[in-house]
């Protein structure tokens, strides 16, 4: 009997595999690695699981306080892919790119993974039992001393029973207040609202009206519920040449007002005597004559005399307010008051269709009391559910200071924030997606959450907290018969579990659960205040209609995401206009401080036409200390210069302090998208005016000569045969043999032509289309400080490692496959109105596209279908086809961002459990584009196949198209009568960008249309 | 300065520089002459290690650079999308123009009995084939992933993928790889008899024995030189139309794709012009040094730079009226891109980089006109240089500003190599640097045959001096010509 060797004796096979991966190592630095991976079937499937194939679950987006609702597609237990709900009535089926980045909340590598508890200075990790029984002894040491009246419970608001449901619990164990906290929710509207139409939030029917006046409120930035509002806007966009002129006043030029057909660029803080003039035009009565408020305003009387004729005599109209100074209660209640003169409440203004769920929401005023008390040390215990106070709130309240006079407190915050930070437990909440929850967006609607997966870490929902937490108390146990909040949501639902149950598949329910009215906004200032400060300039503060006011930031998706209106990524910027900059010698980049009374605050300048001359402006949302290591450390914090100035309803005055501007010290490249912002004549974002497209104007207006122009046989319809590929001779007709490329093919894909349409009409400039992108085809982020350059000699002393934020932006390596191009329109010498459009660029499957026939390895290729498709294990990497596109929009993975041993690697756990399983991620060398979402053409086909039919019209559609919140984007087969895109390419205003080049693009877009002023 | 100058020969009427087959060599007077003098250039020297450490450092730390590269992704190179193509086809397209030189002078000059090639046609032509060496590993340092450059060779395989042979880097692959086949056999079959001579003079019976291999047994015998003058002919033939066509075919890089700056017909003629130009300023910057350091000046004569002067002022005019027909064009198509592109290659963000071009390549190389400078070494290596760095930037100038100013305004950007793109085309230096040393240490930089058919041959009694060249050609040669000073 042999005995094996106990010495180690090389064997011929180790031998060889020793050999052989010298041998490797030596030649194959940098290769590919083939990673073995185990891939175990389920023995036994998890119920409605089935390996590879998609389930989805209808919930609600907690990401903003309008609780759309949701689908997610979930692959073998994870979500990976959010739309919205087509069945719901706030969002119908359409999803901002807020809302998409959900996910990435989700997936945040920085989640807390189980609870914490404060040891010395620092918060470790606990376990479940211990965590809760800190908890418990300090809830029984505050009954005790008896100071149970001084807890408080400041949540993140958002509608539904969960308001309601801490304010119980908060009653039942003989706690004190629980403030629903939101910085973004314009209380001072909402007050008023409830005042003058009996509704916080009114439904608003921009569809119906035939002029928009826009003061300040920027209904697409996040102000109210900005996908129900764009897809109104959208579709009173769409009535083309009869669509309502949009006018927007206001100092700085937000998404919205970029959107307006003319801009009123009024002094920061003149919006109330805008207001009162134009109402005391309407009705007469007292009120400054519209000349005093053009002089105060620094605008001219005819544009407000312009707008107040039309109110007069064009019915209905629709007029907004949500401007930010401390005068924005007086303001909305003018306002509300010109709606009700001119006969808008009911047309457009519609309070009985507004959501009712939103509860009681405070801002900066409770917040301050609250730190007060705090720093008074009145408050023994202090819970804290989503809401960042320390982060949010001007530092001149010091909540931070007062979070250290709090006995205890607890945080319920999914992410290691500001707040969460400063807290003694940390109970880490599942995130939305993994939790129970309903909302009311509509009188007699409710939307109901529910968990699409289960929780990823070692989590459990706040509301299950203070059940267990109640359970265990002998004072609570009697007021909860729920176990589980699950089981407290479907007690209040209509109809009880079982009405639940089968309305939970769509998402929608019919009902309230409202226990008691919905609180109304108190007003609690009715008088004006002035300004602060004594500086030369205004200081503008305004949420990110990205970031919001803050909590997108640690979401890569969202800082990647450029801001709509600067086009800049990953940094704060001060805008400042251009003849301020000349004035003050700043160039772009340059550092520039903005001193308050409050404080002082430096970011690198960004010359924007579209301030007033006399105010700079900077965006909420970045300057986080604490949220992760996308946060951190990125930009600054506006609040760190804004006082504790309020308006009427108690929200922080973002606009509340004149401000010194000076040039500072440095300078930051701003990491912008941007090339040039002008066409240079060019023809690529088009428009017409009304009446041209009236007068049947629109495609000779759109045309220019150039010389050597393309025939027109191919436009503006896409019926072209497939053109000419890459592979030979297919496109000759002489040739014989076409393959799959015959329209006659068995195959049936040389008879398709997918192609997409662009209405500029309705396109906004969100930017929902670019997340979307992001989210269904695992496209890289790559702004985060460690994704740079790995080395870069002589610019930092103390560090070889490039971590500058944004670096590849800097170097114009962002990876977005459908980028929104924002050209301006005039306003070059000095006039102070210009014009924005917006123009979705992505690839536009050329019929002759210049990629194909330079690529030497096939990588990028003609299919019979009409689309131009890359292959990425085909890739060699020589870019030329990069410099054969004349849109500019393929995108090279410059480093091994989809490759886990990089640290430039974009997917870190547990984000990588998002990737969507049907679209490869890349790895770098290797060219990427635009697919046109092949995967889900693929995907509908096979179905139509296996289910014995043809491919429906409209049976499907593209990930940016699907959330795109204005309708802009068709897309389909447009070599069908039956496809809406065939109908959409046939219009008026149809173009191709450059069609002078003979690309005989697949991407059709319709021409812009402009509304000037001066009679229809 | 004057001392540098060397003094144009008096004597009236007669014309001091013969461009002609009447290249004269008055300072070599024997056969053993130029055995001992070109053979005595073999022996190494402490200058000569000096020099090739500082080559092979060079080569070393850019080829750690390039591993450093592929590690890390090609992001550590400057490029900025939609700058796609940056310092490596630059360095690319300029090594492949530097490697035109040398077929030119040896292959086109050769058919046009150009007298004055023959004593620089031997470095001419090792330039060629280490600059095609060097060209060549360009493309495949700029791919994305270069461990897949094979894919780019048409070789049979069980899927039947085949290249794409409509794209011009594929032709680029064929241009290449028979330009670098055709001009090393070209080299090695000019050399033979060089060889022959080294085989016999060498004492290392190791040396010796691979020197005897590498001749291939040369006998120095009638029937010998028959064939080896038909080969030679024949080769020389066969390179003619490949230094047309292999620029012709990277002009097509360009040419055939529709960047604005790039699309047009004249990169062809355009760019065969500016790679012979490229190539002769690099044939200055190594020959000067070489008949310098060597003592050679008895042999590469002023005269026969004064003739390469000439050759390089003729292209240098040819390329600019290249460069100004591509304004001109520019004008006339009434095309808004074309127009916009040159404006701001001229007068707009890269003003710096076109006016390098001009000056380099169209107004300094103006100065050959004069006969002084022309016959100056140091004004033309000086000149050289200038070429060199002019040349390098005319790629730049057309690949960059083209790439950074399209169609798109939104997508308008800027360049900036990185150090890892300086620190390839350094080590690019270093590679064709290294291997130029190491050859003119190992075989003669000067054609020893060649030279011995234009010195007086030895007189001797019982053979009358035969007035056919190697290649069966009248020679209109007469001892009689008055010499030439050095």
């Amino acid at each position: 009997m042999s005995q094996l060797p106990t010495q180690p004796v090389v064997k011929r096979r180790e031998f060889l595999k020793v050999l052989g991966s010298a041998g490797a190592a030596a030649t194959a630095v940098g290769c590919s690695q083939e990673r073995v991976e185990q891939l175990i079937p389920y023995i036994t499937s998890p119920d409605h699981t089935v390996p590879g194939v998609s389930t989805n679950y209808s919930t609600i987006c907690r990401e903003c306080s309008a609780a759309c609702g949701v689908v997610a597609e979930v692959r073998d237990g994870r979500a990976i892919k959010l739309e919205g709900n087509p069945a719901h009535p706030v969002n119908r089926g359409a999803l901002c790119a807020r809302g998409q980045a959900a996910l990435q909340g989700l997936y945040n590598p920085d989640r807390y993974r189980g609870p914490m508890v404060r040891e010395g200075s620092q918060l470790v990790p606990a376990t479940w039992e211990v965590a809760l029984q800190r908890v418990r002894q300090q809830i029984a040491a505050v009954r005790v001393a008896g100071t149970g009246r001084g807890v408080r419970f400041v949540s993140q608001h958002e509608s539904g029973s969960f308001g309601g449901f801490v304010d119980q619990w908060m009653a039942a164990a003989g706690f004190g207040e629980h403030l629903a906290f939101d910085p973004e929710a314009d209380l001072a509207v909402r007050a008023v609202n409830q005042a003058e139409y009996g509704s916080a939030s009114p439904a608003l029917d921009f569809a119906a009206a035939q002029l928009i006046v826009s003061i300040g409120a920027d209904f697409l930035d996040g102000w109210g519920s900005s996908v129900s509002q764009q897809l109104s806007f959208a579709a009173a966009r769409a009535r083309l040449a009869v669509a309502p002129r949009f006018v927007y006043v206001g100092a700085r030029r937000s998404l919205t007002g970029l959107n307006a057909d003319e801009w009123i660029a009024c002094r920061p803080g003149s919006e109330l005597s805008i207001a009162n003039a134009m109402l005391a035009a309407l009705i007469g009565g007292g009120g400054p004559t519209l000349a005093e408020a053009a002089t105060a305003a620094g605008v001219s009387e005819a544009a407000l005399q312009a707008i107040v004729d039309v109110l007069r005599t064009t019915r209905p109209s629709l007029v907004l307010a949500g401007v930010g100074t401390p005068d924005a209660h007086l303001v909305a209640q003018t306002v509300a008051r010109i709606n009700k003169a001119v006969g808008n409440v009911g047309p457009t203004v519609k309070p009985a269709d507004g959501p009712v769920g939103l509860g009681a929401t405070v801002g900066a005023q409770a917040m301050g009391a609250l730190a007060a008390e705090m720093n008074a040390g009145s408050v023994p215990m202090l819970f804290v559910r989503g809401a960042n106070p320390v982060y949010s709130l001007p530092r001149v309240l010091q909540f931070a200071e007062g979070m250290q006079r709090v006995g205890f407190k607890v945080s319920f915050s999914c992410y290691p924030d500001e707040t969460a930070e400063l807290c003694d437990v940390v109970l880490p909440d599942n995130h939305t997606l993994e939790s129970w929850g309903d909302s009311e967006p509509v009188a007699g609607t409710l939307g109901l959450q529910q968990p699409v997966m289960d929780p990823l870490f070692n989590t459990r929902a706040a509301a299950d907290v203070l059940l267990d937490l109640a359970r265990g108390d002998a004072a609570m146990a009697s007021r909860f018969s729920a176990t589980s909040y699950r089981d407290f949501v479907m007690a209040r639902y209509p109809g009880g579990r079982e009405a639940f149950a089968q309305a939970l598949a769509g998402g929608i329910g019919s009902g309230s659960t409202l226990t008691r009215a919905a609180p109304a906004p108190a007003m609690l200032r009715t008088t004006s205040a002035p300004l602060t400060g004594d500086g030369e300039f205004y200081l503008i503060v305004h949420p990110s209609p990205v970031l919001g006011a803050g909590a997108g930031a640690n979401k890569p998706w969202l800082q990647e995401l450029p801001d709509p209106v600067s086009k800049i990524a990953w940094q704060s910027w001060v805008e400042v206009h251009p003849s301020t900059a000349a004035r003050l010698g700043i160039r772009p980049g340059d550092h520039v401080t903005i001193t308050t009374p409050a404080g002082s605050v430096t970011a690198p300048a960004y010359l924007y036409l579209g301030i007033h001359p006399e105010a700079v402006a900077v965006a909420l949302g970045q300057g986080h200390t604490a949220y992760g290591r996308y946060a951190q450390g990125i930009g600054i914090n506006a609040l760190d210069a804004l006082g504790a100035t309020v308006d009427g309803a108690g929200r922080l005055a973002w606009t509340q302090a004149r401000a010194t501007v000076s040039k500072a010290e440095g300078r930051s490249p701003l990491v912008t998208t941007e090339g040039s912002a002008r066409q240079h004549g060019r023809g690529i974002a088009r428009a017409v005016t009304a009446a041209q497209l009236a007068a049947g104007e629109a495609r000779q207006d759109a045309h220019h000569e150039f010389i050597g122009d393309a025939s027109h046989e191919f436009l503006p319809g896409l019926r072209a045969p497939v053109a000419n590929d890459a592979q030979g001779d297919l496109g000759d007709p002489a040739s014989g043999s076409k393959g799959m490329y015959a329209p006659d093919h068995w195959s049936g894909m040389a008879s398709r032509r997918w192609a997409m349409t662009i209405d500029l009409a309705r396109c906004t400039g969100c930017s929902a289309c670019v997340t979307a992108c992001y989210a269904e085809n695992n496209i890289p982020t790559v702004g985060a400080r460690w994704q740079g350059r790995s080395l870069r000699p002589f610019h930092n002393a103390n560090s070889g490692w490039d971590t500058t934020p944004g670096a590849n932006i800097l170097k114009g390596r962002e990876m977005a496959w459908l980028r929104i191009e924002r050209y301006f329109e005039g306003g070059e010498d000095g006039a102070a109105d210009f014009e924005t459009r917006f123009l979705p660029m992505l690839c536009q499957h050329c019929g002759n596209a210049p990629c194909e026939s330079v690529c030497p390895v096939f990588a990028t290729y003609h299919a019979p279908d009409g689309l131009n498709v890359q292959v990425y294990n085909r890739c060699v990497g020589t870019r030329y086809c990069s410099n054969g596109c004349p849109y500019k929009v393929r995108y090279f993975n410059w480093h091994g961002y989809g490759e886990v041993e990089r640290r430039q690697y974009a997917f870190p756990e547990p984000l990588n459990l998002q990737l969507n399983p049907d679209v490869t991620v890349r790895g770098k060398g290797v060219m990427e584009k635009c697919s046109f979402c092949v995967q889900r053409i693929r995907d509908a086909e096979n179905l139509a196949a296996q289910e014995g039919r043809e491919v429906a019209p409209d049976e499907f559609t593209t990930a940016c198209a699907q959330a795109c919140p204005s309708r802009a984007i068709v897309f389909g087969d447009a070599a069908s009568e039956q496809w809406s895109v065939s109908r959409q390419v046939e219009d008026q205003r149809a173009y191709h960008v450059f069609e002078e080049l003979n690309t005989f693009t697949a991407v059709v877009y319709l021409q812009k249309v402009n509304h000037p002023g001066g009679p229809r | 300065m004057a001392a540098l100058v060397e003094p144009v020969p008096q004597g009236g009427a007669a014309r001091p520089n013969i461009a002609s087959a009447n290249i004269q060599l008055p300072g070599v007077e024997s056969y053993e002459q130029v055995d001992r003098e070109i053979a005595g250039t073999l022996r190494p020297t402490s200058g000569w290690f000096a020099l090739l450490g500082i080559a092979i450092a060079m080569f070393l730390w850019g080829a750690g650079s390039w591993i450093y590269q592929i590690y890390w992704g090609l992001g550590n190179a400057g490029y900025q999308p939609p700058v796609m193509w940056g310092v490596y086809i630059i360095s690319f397209v300029f090594w492949v123009g530097i490697g035109h030189a040398g077929t030119l002078i040896s292959a086109i000059l050769y058919l046009f009995r150009a007298g004055f090639r023959t004593t620089i046609y031997r470095c001419a032509e090792a330039m060629t084939v280490f600059a095609v060496m060097t060209a060549g590993l360009f493309p495949i340092i700029h791919i994305g992933r270069p461990w897949k450059f094979f894919w780019l060779v048409p070789y049979p395989n069980w899927r039947l993928i085949w290249p794409n042979f409509k794209s011009p880097l594929v032709w680029d692959v064929f241009a290449i790889s028979t330009y670098l086949t055709v001009s090393a056999t070209f080299l090695y079959v000019g050399l033979i008899p060089d060889i022959a001579v080294l085989r016999d003079r060498e004492t290392n019976p190791f040396r010796k024995r691979l020197l005897a291999v590498l001749s291939l047994g040369w006998r120095n015998s009638e029937p010998e030189w028959r064939h080896f003058a038909r080969m030679y002919l024949f080769l020389a033939a066969f390179s003619t139309p490949l230094v047309l066509s292999v620029h012709s075919v990277v002009s097509f890089d360009f040419a055939m794709a529709i960047t604005p700056g790039w699309h047009t017909t004249i990169f062809p003629p355009y760019f065969v012009a500016g790679a012979i130009f490229s190539g002769i300023g690099m044939v200055f910057t190594i020959i000067i040094p070489i008949r310098k350091f060597f003592r050679l000046q008895h042999i590469v004569t002023i005269n026969h730079l004064d003739a390469a002067a000439k050759l390089a002022l003729f292209t240098s005019l040819v390329v600019g009226c290249a460069y100004l027909i591509e304004f001109w064009v520019a004008w006339y198509s009434a095309n808004e891109f074309e127009q916009s592109y040159f404006w701001n290659r001229v007068f707009g963000q890269w003003w710096w980089a076109a006016w390098i071009m001009l000056s380099c390549n169209m107004i300094f190389p103006l100065s050959l006109f004069s006969q002084r400078l022309r016959r100056n070494p140091a004004w033309l290596f000086i000149l050289s240089i200038l070429i060199n760095i002019g040349m390098w930037f005319e790629r730049f100038v057309i690949i960059v500003p083209s790439l950074s100013h399209e169609f798109e305004p939104w997508q308008w950007t800027s360049y900036i190599p990185s150090w890892v793109d300086v620190s390839i085309l350094a080590g690019s230096f270093g590679w064709f640097f290294m291997w130029f040393l190491l050859f003119i240490k190992n075989l003669p930089v000067i054609a020893i045959a060649e030279v011995k058919e234009i010195i007086p041959p030895p007189l001797r009694s019982h053979q009358v001096p035969r007035d056919v060249d190697v290649a069966g050609h009248h020679l209109d040669f007469s001892p009689e010509t008055p010499g030439e000073r050095d």
